[in-house]
């Protein structure tokens, strides 16, 4: 039996916004800490994990593990219905094969129920090992969004380069060639226009933009992200939750392998 | 604890190591047709010898071939052929002389004034000077075929020339209004412009592939030193003496003629298609057969290296390719066949040959044509037909014999979903045939004696089974009651189109009745329409009563033997009927067409003439098949009753062709237009009568019609009771219709699901008591590029339909289907998608999936890659959103071996969806959509693949068999999770059932293969991508492989 409260609906609006377009179906695996998700994208390249701990819900109860197989896309179809500021609760008994989901408007009185149809999906369990990273670099998130939206005209990929002057984007195609280099920097009235860069050696490494851009998607969860990189490694791209991650492991482009 | 564990026996193939084996099914077969014959393995090559005494009587043979040449400045037509005796003989046909038909004017000074003897005399004289190779002016009395005028003949130029070229340069001079004779104004229309060949045989009435008779005096006998053909005769006769027999009676038959059939092999490079600059001809097979025997009486494989020796067949064996294949030339002209075939040798084996023996410098080698001097040379032709489309095809000249290429003719006669040689062979013969990729031939070749004597087998298989496919599919004996029927010679069937036919009957019939054929000027485009046969508006449903099929046996001959149409008929020049005062209705007809034609009271149509002749011999032809128990007899009576059929049935395309010899779109408009109104005319006659009004408990309603058909619902559910009603209203409609216009009932179609024009599905009844058949129409099972599995899903939910009346049934099996597609348990074979990797699509091709598969497979590993002419295979995977469907197309193979997931998305909707759809709506209505989008759509399976992206850095968790939770810890590497380890018995027992069951899937599959190659102790070496046994095999082959190492993780679980 689960049963989570979340006090404005837009919270998980923004997550599944965020993560519709890169998951088809996948589960959602509950338990007494939190909500988590890990998936595949449709094309193998990018892993997306997802957790939203208990301290995140208002009011948050799951006594037996539950596996919630939901398609993204009806379940965003379904969260359109919710105001932003709605009270949002998710509830799913036991064995049940549906999840309810309540809209409360707490001014007007107004409560909608929805009940979404669950599916069974037989999947493997996939994990990225945990490692150091050569580089961490936490940035602005709208701005590297900006960034790799500006470079995606030019070109299908992106190399970010990163060593001890600071964070170099860029890109070449049939138009010409682009770039964009931040230093290291300190804001001290914007903390999150800052540019702290961690570094044990330097790294560069290319990236399919299509795919980078739809990661960035997650820009509106967090006004910053963190980039872990090493050579010849996934990167990971995480943006911090109140309570929990959304984080990605990115494959980066390997000259032989045609599905990167 | 540990398990032991069988290995697959799938190794790779070593052929050097296998020793002496058990004999292949095949090799049995070559050992039975051996003992048949009873004789020694060293075979008869050559022909009998010609009787000593063959001067003192006629030559009676069959003329097999013609062509013409010139023989000491003189135009010959050359005939090939075989006596009954079987000897071979070339006869050249002496004397005759080209000519076509200029009108006489006669205006002269505007007045009219016959031309005189005098002026005859004076204008061969003015023409001579032009063109020296006039021979002489005759002047006949002939009539233009082209349009009514009266029934007076006028005087024509008969002008010869010495020859076809001649002819050709006098016609286009008149054409091209140069002739200035006086002052005689002269028609720029000629007349009877048809190829040499085709003139001398039509005025000799010579048919293709009848029978002569050399009377003993007339003919010539050419001295050795004068020799020009391999032929056992040669002689001369002329055009006046020989004697040339109608195909009746007696000489219906055949002569003996030896057919050879020959394949060869080739040892390419890995990765390369064979070219024929450095890739060696290694063995050539034979098999000769005479035609009407049941077996060949040679047997041969010449081979590169030792052979192992052959049950019943002759190896050759040569150190050399060189000298094998100037023996294989040699061996050709010893055993002189008079008809040459194979599968694709059009454009694969001749070419190969003739190109390798040019790169070895072999000048003796192309030279196996029936003329000495003649070599033989690979041409490309292209050729452009209606009915047949833009083909582009090798040629090569074997003078003389007969060349068929089974492919080639296969392709022409039958729509099948692959043409291979192993599929046609298992579509008709119902025999598999092992698919040895070329790069394994090569392996094989430079293993041992055993190795190539596996080769061998499998060579000479592909050399047998040409020859089964033509005596099953009786292609010679239609062909040749083809070439009877319209007087063409046999090869023109294969390299040309269907108007030549019609051609040669039309200057047939039109010599007999004096009149000439207007040479047309080609100017007609092909965009130029007409319109064509009427559709009435099906009623879609789902009919769960019996629909009558009320049917106009051949409509449009008949159509034109009714109402008399014809060139000849035509009145093209209105005041006629005033100048002549003829009778609408009665003398002549006006068409709905607005064409009016006159009838047979004034003058009898060409067309209906030789319609009514074809159709009656059709008649007899039918009539003699059933009386007939010889079985070869019957072979000719059935191949003539359908070359009869297929005869009549084109002539009104002839009159159609716009790009024609002689469109007449006055005749084919004026065809379909009655055939509009007669469909018409039926629906609304049946519709009035068969109501309640008149006494019947229901009311017809004619559910669809298409050109030549009508469906009734008649009403009732009992099929006697429709069948009588059918059968009545047939014979009703009949009476309204001028002879030999006939309704028939034919069948009902009991249940009967309509789905659109020319799209329906239904069960065939001919007999009250049981169904004859299933019938389908323009329902995708024999599109290519559908899978299988769509085929399998329409063609069974169809039966459940149709036969067990069964429609739950059927919305459940294919819900079930959806769910295992979705699931990922469908079988790989059943989605895999087969083209051919052509030239064409190769170099512009790059948004085709399949071309876009073979050039990544060509980046990983140019070896294995798909080269030109091969048949690529394909399976759509699943790719990130926006990925056109070209960039998700993956070689089944890679999917199997890296456990690529299959984009299931694609299938269930660009596959499945739109035929299932199409069956259900007429059932379902709205309700259709659920078969898609229902509960059972819900359950999914997601495959990880092995490979790309991420997965060379994600590490998979595996999962507890008893819970399915991540093992984690000190179980990680074991079964079970810590809560599940009292299970343990029971999950290793079912984890050992799953192996077991693998294994034997895996172990029936292999021996399926190996009992298709026809040898159970030899490794399979099958790799043919149109099989969907070679699919399951490799998938189980990697199943087995999987349950092995599950099993295997029981080793790390303490209990």
């Amino acid at each position: 039996m689960l049963e989570a409260k979340l006090d404005a609906a837009s919270q998980l609006k923004k997550i599944v916004e965020a993560i519709r377009d890169m998951l088809g179906e996948c589960n959602i695996e509950c338990n007494e800490t939190g909500l988590a998700l890990q998936s595949l994208d449709k094309s193998h390249i990018v892993l997306v994990s997802l957790l939203l701990g208990s301290d995140g819900f208002s009011e948050y109860r799951c006594d037996r593990g539950v596996t919630l197989g939901l398609n993204i896309n009806s379940l965003a179809t379904v969260l359109r219905c919710a105001n932003n500021d709605d009270i949002l609760t998710l509830r799913s008994e036991d064995r049940a094969n549906e999840l309810i989901l309540t809209f409360e408007d707490s001014k007007a009185d107004r409560i909608s129920e929805f009940n979404l149809r669950l599916m069974d999906i037989d999947q493997e369990y996939l994990a990225i090992p945990e490692t150091e990273y050569a580089a961490t670099v936490v940035m602005s998130a709208a701005v590297l969004q900006r960034t790799l939206r500006d470079l995606s005209a030019l070109s299908e990929a992106v190399t970010i380069e990163i060593d001890k002057e600071g964070i170099r984007f860029s890109a070449e195609g049939d138009l010409g060639k682009g770039s964009t280099h931040f230093k290291p920097c300190v804001d001290m009235e914007n903390a999150e226009n800052s540019i702290n860069i961690t570094l044990s050696e330097p790294v560069s490494l290319s990236f399919n933009l299509q795919y980078f851009s739809n990661i960035t998607k997650a820009s509106s969860l967090s006004s910053t992200v963190t980039l872990q990189m090493t050579a010849g490694m996934p990167a990971q791209i995480e943006y911090k939750l109140p309570s929990g991650h959304v984080r990605y492991y990115f494959a980066p482009k390997i000259e032989d392998d045609p599905y990167a | 604890m540990s398990v032991a564990v069988k290995r697959s026996p799938e190794t790779e193939i070593d052929p050097a190591k296998r020793s002496r084996t058990q004999p292949t099914q095949f090799e049995e077969d070559l050992t039975r047709l051996h003992s048949q014959k009873g004789q020694s393995v060293d075979q008869i090559w050559a022909r009998p010898e010609v009787p000593s005494d063959f001067r003192s009587k006629d030559i009676v043979f069959q003329q097999i071939d013609a062509e013409e040449t010139t023989l000491n400045g003189e135009s010959t037509v050359r005939l090939f052929g075989v006596t009954d005796t079987g000897n071979s003989i070339m006869c050249d046909v002496t004397g005759f002389l080209h000519y076509f038909y200029v009108p006489v004017p006669i205006l002269r000074d505007g007045a009219s004034e016959p031309f005189t003897d005098e002026d005859v005399r004076e204008f061969a004289a003015y023409l001579r000077e032009q063109f020296p190779g006039l021979a002489k002016i005759e002047i006949v009395m002939k009539q233009s075929l082209w349009g009514y005028r009266s029934e007076h003949k006028s005087p024509f130029f008969k002008i010869f020339g010495r020859d076809p070229m001649a002819v050709t340069r006098m016609r286009s001079s008149f054409e091209h209004n140069n002739i200035q004779f006086k002052r005689y104004e002269f028609s720029q229309q000629t007349y009877d412009n048809i190829s040499y060949t085709l003139r001398c045989t039509v005025d000799c009435h010579i048919t293709g592939m009848s029978w002569l008779t050399l009377p003993k005096d007339k003919y010539v006998v050419v001295p050795d030193n004068k020799r020009q053909a391999r032929t056992q005769l040669e002689v001369s006769v002329s055009f006046k003496d020989l004697i040339a027999h109608s195909p009746d009676g007696e000489f219906l038959k055949s002569a003996p003629l030896r057919v050879l059939s020959f394949d060869i092999e080739c040892a390419g490079r890995k990765g390369i298609f064979p070219d024929p600059a450095i890739d060696p001809v290694i063995q050539i097979a034979n098999m000769v057969q005479v035609q009407g025997e049941k077996t060949p009486f040679i047997r041969n494989v010449f081979t590169v290296g030792t052979c192992s020796k052959i049950a019943g067949t002759q190896v050759l064996e040569y150190e050399r390719e060189q000298d094998l294949l100037t023996d294989w030339s040699k061996f050709m002209n010893e055993v002189d066949p008079d008809v040459i075939i194979g599968y694709n040798t059009s454009n694969f084996d001749f070419p190969y040959l003739i190109n390798r023996a040019e790169a070895l410098k072999l000048r003796q080698f192309p030279y196996f044509a029936r003329l000495k001097h003649v070599q033989n040379v690979v041409s490309l032709e292209k050729f452009s037909s209606k009915a047949y489309g833009t083909l582009e095809n090798k040629a090569t000249n074997v003078d003389g014999r007969i060349q068929i290429d089974m492919l080639q003719y296969i392709r022409r006669e039958y729509k099948l979903r692959s043409y291979s040689l192993n599929s046609v062979s298992a579509h008709f013969l119902e025999e598999q045939k092992e698919d040895v990729h070329h790069s394994i031939i090569t392996e094989l070749q430079n293993g041992n004696a055993e190795s190539r004597h596996r080769l061998a087998v499998y060579c000479l298989k592909d050399a047998y089974l040409p020859l089964r496919l033509m005596d099953k599919l009786m292609a010679l004996v239609n062909m040749t009651e083809m070439a009877r029927v319209t007087g063409v010679p046999i090869s023109y069937l294969l390299s040309r189109g269907q108007q030549i036919k019609v051609i040669s009957q039309l200057f047939r019939k039109a010599l007999e009745v004096g009149m000439v054929v207007p040479n047309m000027k080609q100017e007609g485009s092909s965009d130029e329409q007409y319109e064509g046969a009427t559709v009435i508006e099906p009623v879609r449903g789902y009919y769960s009563m019996p629909i009558a099929t009320l049917d106009f046996s051949s409509l449009y001959p008949s159509v034109m033997m009714a109402h008399n149409l014809c060139y000849t008929t035509l009145i093209e020049d209105r005041s006629t009927i005033d100048r002549l005062n003829l009778k609408e209705g009665e003398d002549y007809i006006r068409t709905p067409n607005g064409d009016l034609f006159v009838t047979t009271k004034i003058r009898r149509g060409l067309l209906p003439i030789i319609l009514h002749e074809l159709i009656s011999a059709r008649k007899r032809a039918k009539a003699d098949l059933k009386n007939e128990t010889d079985p070869f007899r019957r072979a000719v009576l059935d191949g003539r009753q359908l070359a009869l059929k297929i005869s009549a049935n084109s002539v009104y395309g002839f009159t159609g062709a716009t790009v024609g010899k002689l469109p007449c779109l006055a005749i084919s408009s004026s065809v379909t237009a009655f055939g509009r109104q007669m469909i018409e005319h039926t629906k609304s006659m049946v519709e009035k009568h068969y109501t309640t009004k008149n006494g019947y408990d229901f009311d017809a309603q004619v559910i669809y019609g298409d050109t030549d058909s009508v469906m009734v619902k008649f009403g009732p559910q009992e099929l006697e009771k429709c069948m009588e009603l059918g059968k009545e209203a047939a014979d009703l409609v009949s009476e309204t219709f001028v002879s030999p216009i006939k309704l028939e009932f034919e069948k009902v179609y009991f249940p009967y699901l309509l789905i659109n024009k020319k799209r329906y599905a239904g069960l065939y009844w001919t007999r009250p008591d049981k169904f004859d058949k299933m019938d389908t129409k323009g329902i995708e099972t024999v599109r290519r590029d559908n899978c299988q599995l769509v085929q399998n899903v329409i063609e069974t939910a169809l039966n459940r339909i149709l036969i067990d009346r069964d429609v739950k049934g059927a919305e459940k099996y294919v819900k079930q289907v959806i769910s295992d597609l979705l699931q990922n348990r469908i079988d790989l074979s059943q989605l895999v998608i087969t083209k051919a990797l052509t030239k064409d699509n190769y170099d512009d091709g790059d948004k085709q999936a399949h071309v876009a598969l073979a050039k990544r497979m060509r980046a990983r590993d140019p070896g294995s890659a798909p080269t030109l002419g091969d048949r690529v295979a394909y399976v759509i995977i699943r790719g990130a959103a926006g990925m056109k469907n070209y960039q998700k197309s993956e070689d089944p193979i890679y999917v199997l071996e890296h456990n690529i997931p299959i984009d299931t998305e694609y299938y269930l909707s660009n596959q499945l969806s739109k035929p299932l759809l199409r069956i259900f709506e007429p059932i379902l209505g709205d309700k259709a959509n659920q078969l898609l989008t229902g509960a059972h759509t819900r359950t999914i399976s997601k495959v990880t693949p092995t490979t790309g992206g991420l997965m060379k850095f994600a590490v998979k968790t595996e999962l507890c068999k008893g819970c399915k939770r991540p093992l984690r810890g000190a179980y990680a590497k074991g079964a079970v999770c810590e809560n599940c380890i009292d299970r343990v018995p029971e999950l290793y027992l079912h984890s050992l059932a799953d192996l077991n069951g693998v294994q034997e899937k895996f172990a029936r599959l292999w021996t399926q293969c190996q009992r298709c190659q026809g040898s159970l102790h030899q490794d399979v070496i099958c790799s043919s991508k149109d099989c969907p046994i070679f699919f399951m095999r490799r998938k189980a082959q990697k199943e087995v492989e999987t349950s092995e190492s599950e099993l295997r993780k029981f080793d790390f679980t303490e209990w």
